[in-house]
């Protein structure tokens, strides 16, 4: 059977505000799984809190809505216990930048193979658009009450220097090029990142689909290659965060993508060999009659350091 | 000859005492000897007091502790001032005659509090504060006997046999102290050697040097002042023993369960458990891999639920280790699983608290919190476990509650059994049972959270089914929803699954009665309690005195009506709390459930085991009219 976008949208009504961001993202991943005609039973969508965080129910996927921050700690867990699922992380800016900002770092120093998006429209939606921390310092968005007191952050570079062996910045009414960008990142073994510029048309009167038309350009017009070769990873990542600074003329496409470095799921099957050949969740772990695998003899022949032989005196 | 023995054995942190407690209670065990060994120690690497506090017995494994000691080992002075109150009348104690001059005074680890206590008793004794006044002292009012020993002359003579460097001799000042427990106890050489080859496996030259010192040292203990303290040969009929800490057996445990994914976030004490399970990982046996286990340490306490609870839902039995400072960074998510009925199993070390209290001493002040942390209400299982074997299988029953009624389980143990290493017999593996719940993996239309049910099917993620979860109240299906009154259907569904459990769970995993309708005093108490109440009946006994102990082991759900009829045939003023915190935590919620209210309480919190003398001295207190003895005996 072959898939269409349609085919991997669910019933729930969107309730997303009219105009909102998220629809570009959403069209974007529909036509990405279609075009890679990703199996849905096999293909876990994990989502944080806020707008984003309402991914999962529209995509007929697994689906799984988790907490604020939490969702890449929760993605990781599900991608060790079966590594041949497909795991993506829809999260806004405040949810993985802010209060997740930590799982956000240590996946890039996992290089789990999970698809991080970041839903970044530099406010805190679901609240009432409070400053994110992709906001500028100095910057009042409609319903600021005071300008933005404090410096925001690069979500490109801080991927880059985190360990992500994929980054990627898109914008969401660019909806083709997201789709293009989404299938490279499921395609891409290892940590990746797409940094998904997107209005927020309620709260963010600034960073509106007129501002980005005027400053969004492609990094491969002027030849931007993001490819890693042999031996050249420092350069091309120092290159990578230099671009990503750039801030009169904002750059989308790949920054980024070094295929040469071990995934976790590696690691561990290098230490663990049977780990790839039959997946944790499908192991055996009793016998038919519902007694466990490990017997008494394998017991003892297992944890052989713990038990002493008694030799009575005589 | 004793059939019973009580040792304490101390030195620097960093020395080697750890070692020592495994070599001497592998060659205990190898000879038949029950053993059950407290560690105590500082949150420090190197240099502050630890100890080692043993039981010996040839008659039946030993289950709690006491005071005073029959052999007290010193590897150095600061042992010495800190534990000679400790040492009964015409005991041992072995010192280095090189500290014969150190006075208390001079010794910068020694903390304020017992420097003051010392300055105290010296000026009463009317001592100058040295070891060899003090030994002077000891030996005319407590005709205390002393084993001096040369310490650095045995090492030195361990680097001239062996050309070691001084450095490097010094690292087996340990093997000193079993030397001299060797000597004293009368062991035989044999079981030291079987203990040296099971702790240093392939390391030989280890079990040489090791070996040297132990030899010498028993021999000349032996030959200069005999075996004061030698123990009869067991009458223990096991022929194997497992000798393992509290967190070791749970680990074990783990494996036996069936676990695939354990995630946790360095803590004392329950990060060992993390450790051992790593070193099992490949699940090998004979060359042949039975399966994988990963273990994961996460960037925080959070990251260590939630990817226990991610795991879970990809089908593996999963948990993660912690004690209170990394569950109170898991309570949020604690609520997500029982919001969205994920497994998830929570082995939780309580150690003194609050906030970073005492990180390497023990406590029970964490049961409440447990009951209700997380905001709202949802279903959960706390299961606490009294000694190693009750854990063994309280960890697999956690692993099996915890899937079949898609529930997180607290399994809530302390820093007492964490760190104790006892001898037990072999755990019974004929008796344990794998129920992973009920499970599909191929329906369509599937409903995660089916209210025609009332435990909904689970599966796994990668199976041949889609499912949705969130933790936003939600439809059948996992998709957010407001509608009040499916609000009320799916919110009874949940917390129906506490009466589903309390009526399943059999009442003998749940709280165990040991004793008789007609006793005077019934203690109540939980989690490593039992071992010291329920040697305290038999104390009692012995003094005419009949005891009982009601050994809670379920807080949630709370087997209400079992206790009640238990404690209702007594009356308050018979009933007697027992535990490890200020409040009697649980016997709060034995009135909160039952209505039962228990008159007296015998509450320790300065971060020690209870002992059985304090204990029966206390039972007395409170039987002569006393309503709330606090314990605090122990260095």
């Amino acid at each position: 059977m072959v898939r269409s976008p349609n085919d991997y949208r669910t019933d729930v009504w969107v309730d997303w505000c009219p105009g909102c961001g998220n629809y570009g993202i959403l069209a974007a991943l529909y036509k990405a799984f279609a075009e890679l005609q990703l199996d849905p039973t096999n293909t876990v969508i994990v989502s944080g809190i806020g707008c984003s965080g309402k991914t999962p129910h529209f995509v007929k996927v697994n689906g799984i809505h988790t907490l604020h921050g939490r969702a890449i700690a929760f993605a990781s867990g599900i991608k060790l216990a079966n590594p041949n699922l497909t795991v993506m992380v829809h999260g806004g800016d405040g949810d993985l930048m802010g209060i997740g900002l930590g799982h956000f770092i240590a996946l890039g120093r996992k290089n789990l193979d999970i698809k991080v998006m970041l839903h970044d429209n530099r406010v805190y939606g679901l609240t009432k658009g409070q400053a994110s921390p992709t906001l500028s310092k100095g910057l009042r968005t409609k319903s600021l009450a005071q300008p933005n007191i404090l410096n925001s952050l690069n979500p490109v570079a801080l991927a880059l220097v985190s360990g992500y062996t994929f980054v990627a910045r898109g914008y969401s009414m660019l909806s083709e090029h997201l789709k293009n960008l989404i299938i490279a990142a499921i395609k891409h073994k290892g940590s990746a990142f797409i940094d998904i510029l997107q209005p927020c048309v309620t709260y963010n009167d600034i960073h509106t689909p007129e501002y980005y038309r005027k400053k969004v350009y492609f990094l491969e017009e002027d030849g931007w290659n993001p490819m890693v070769r042999e031996g050249e990873e420092s350069d091309k990542l120092l290159n990578a965060i230099k671009r990503s600074f750039e801030e009169e003329r904002i750059p989308i496409g790949i920054f980024y993508q070094n295929n040469f470095k071990q995934t976790l799921e590696e690691s561990y099957s290098q230490r663990i060999s049977s780990y790839f050949k039959t997946i944790p969740p499908w192991q055996k772990i009793s016998k038919d009659d519902g007694s466990p695998i490990f017997d008494e003899i394998l017991f003892e022949k297992m944890f052989e350091e713990y038990i002493v032989r008694v030799e009575r005196s005589q | 000859m004793y059939n019973n023995i009580l040792i304490l054995l101390g030195g620097p942190q960093g020395s080697g005492l750890e070692s020592s407690a495994q070599i001497l209670s592998k060659t205990f065990a190898r000879l038949g000897y029950g053993l059950f060994a407290d560690r105590e120690y500082f949150s420090n690497i190197k240099g502050r007091h630890s100890y080692i506090h043993m039981r010996i017995s040839s008659k039946g494994l030993p289950v709690s502790l006491s005071y005073p000691v029959q052999i007290l080992c010193a590897m150095d002075a600061e042992t010495f001032f800190t534990h000679f109150q400790d040492v009964e009348e015409k005991g041992v104690i072995v010192y280095d005659v090189s500290t014969l001059s150190t006075k208390y005074s001079a010794i910068p680890s020694i903390e304020p509090g017992l420097r003051e206590r010392l300055r105290v008793s010296f000026s009463e004794f009317g001592l100058d504060g040295s070891i060899s006044s003090l030994i002077r002292y000891l030996k005319a009012v407590k005709k205390t006997r002393f084993i001096g020993l040369d310490y650095q002359k045995i090492l030195s003579e361990l680097s001239q046999k062996f050309t070691l460097s001084p450095a490097h001799a010094s690292r087996y000042l340990s093997s000193i102290i079993v030397g001299a427990i060797v000597g004293l106890t009368g062991l035989k050489l044999d079981a030291v050697a079987y203990a040296l080859a099971s702790r240093f496996a392939g390391r030989p030259q280890l079990i040489e040097h090791n070996m040297f010192i132990i030899e010498s040292v028993s021999k000349t203990v032996m030959k200069e002042f005999g075996t004061l303290c030698e123990l009869e040969p067991s009458a223990n009929s096991l022929e194997k023993m497992l000798v393992s800490s509290g967190n070791d057996v749970i680990a074990m445990a783990k494996i036996v369960g069936g676990l695939r994914f354990q995630s946790y976030y360095p803590i004392t004490p329950a990060a060992d458990e993390s450790f051992t399970l790593e070193t099992f990982e490949r699940l090998e046996v004979d060359g042949e891999s039975l399966g994988s286990l990963i273990v994961i340490q996460t960037e925080d306490e959070i990251a260590a639920i939630c990817s226990a609870i991610g795991a879970s839902l990809s089908g593996v039995r999963s948990s993660t280790s912690t004690s209170g400072p990394g569950f109170s960074l898991m309570v949020e998510a604690l609520g997500y699983a029982g919001q969205i009925e994920s497994p998830v199993v929570i082995t939780y070390y309580q150690r003194g608290a609050p906030s970073t209290g005492q990180p390497t001493r023990g406590g029970q002040s964490d049961l409440l919190f447990t009951l209700y942390a997380s905001h709202g209400e949802f279903p959960r299982i706390v299961l606490s476990s009294g000694d190693h074997l009750e854990a063994f299988y309280d960890t697999i029953l956690a692993l099996n509650l915890s899937e079949r009624y898609n529930v997180p389980v607290i399994h809530l143990l302390d820093k007492f059994l964490a760190n104790s290493i006892v001898t037990t017999p072999l755990p019974e593996i004929s008796k344990v049972k794998i129920d992973r719940g009920k499970t599909v993996f191929e329906k369509p239309d599937f409903k995660r959270f089916d209210l025609s049910r009332p435990i909904s099917l689970r599966t796994f993620l990668g199976s041949n089914i889609i499912q949705w979860a969130a933790g936003d109240e939600h439809d059948e299906y996992g998709h957010i929803d407001e509608d009040p009154l499916n609000r009320r259907k799916m919110y009874e569904k949940r917390m129906k699954k506490l009466e589903i459990i309390d009526s399943e769970v059999p009442v003998e995993e749940r709280a165990i009665f040991y004793g008789q309708d007609d006793a005077r005093l019934v203690m109540i108490g939980w989690g490593s309690v039992k071992g010291v109440a329920l040697d305290a009946v038999k104390e009692m006994e012995l003094s005419g005195i009949k005891c009982g102990y009601l050994h809670l082991k379920m807080f949630s759900p709370f087997p209400s009506e079992y206790v009640k009829s238990i404690l209702s045939k007594f009356k308050p003023e018979n009933l007697v709390a027992v535990e490890h915190n200020y409040l009697a935590q649980a016997s709060q919620l034995v009135r909160q459930q039952t209505g039962i209210l228990i008159g007296n309480s015998i509450v320790k919190y300065t971060g020690r085991p209870i002992y059985l003398s304090e204990l029966v001295n206390a039972l007395n207190r409170i039987l002569n009219g006393e309503r709330r003895v606090v314990l605090e005996y122990g260095a």
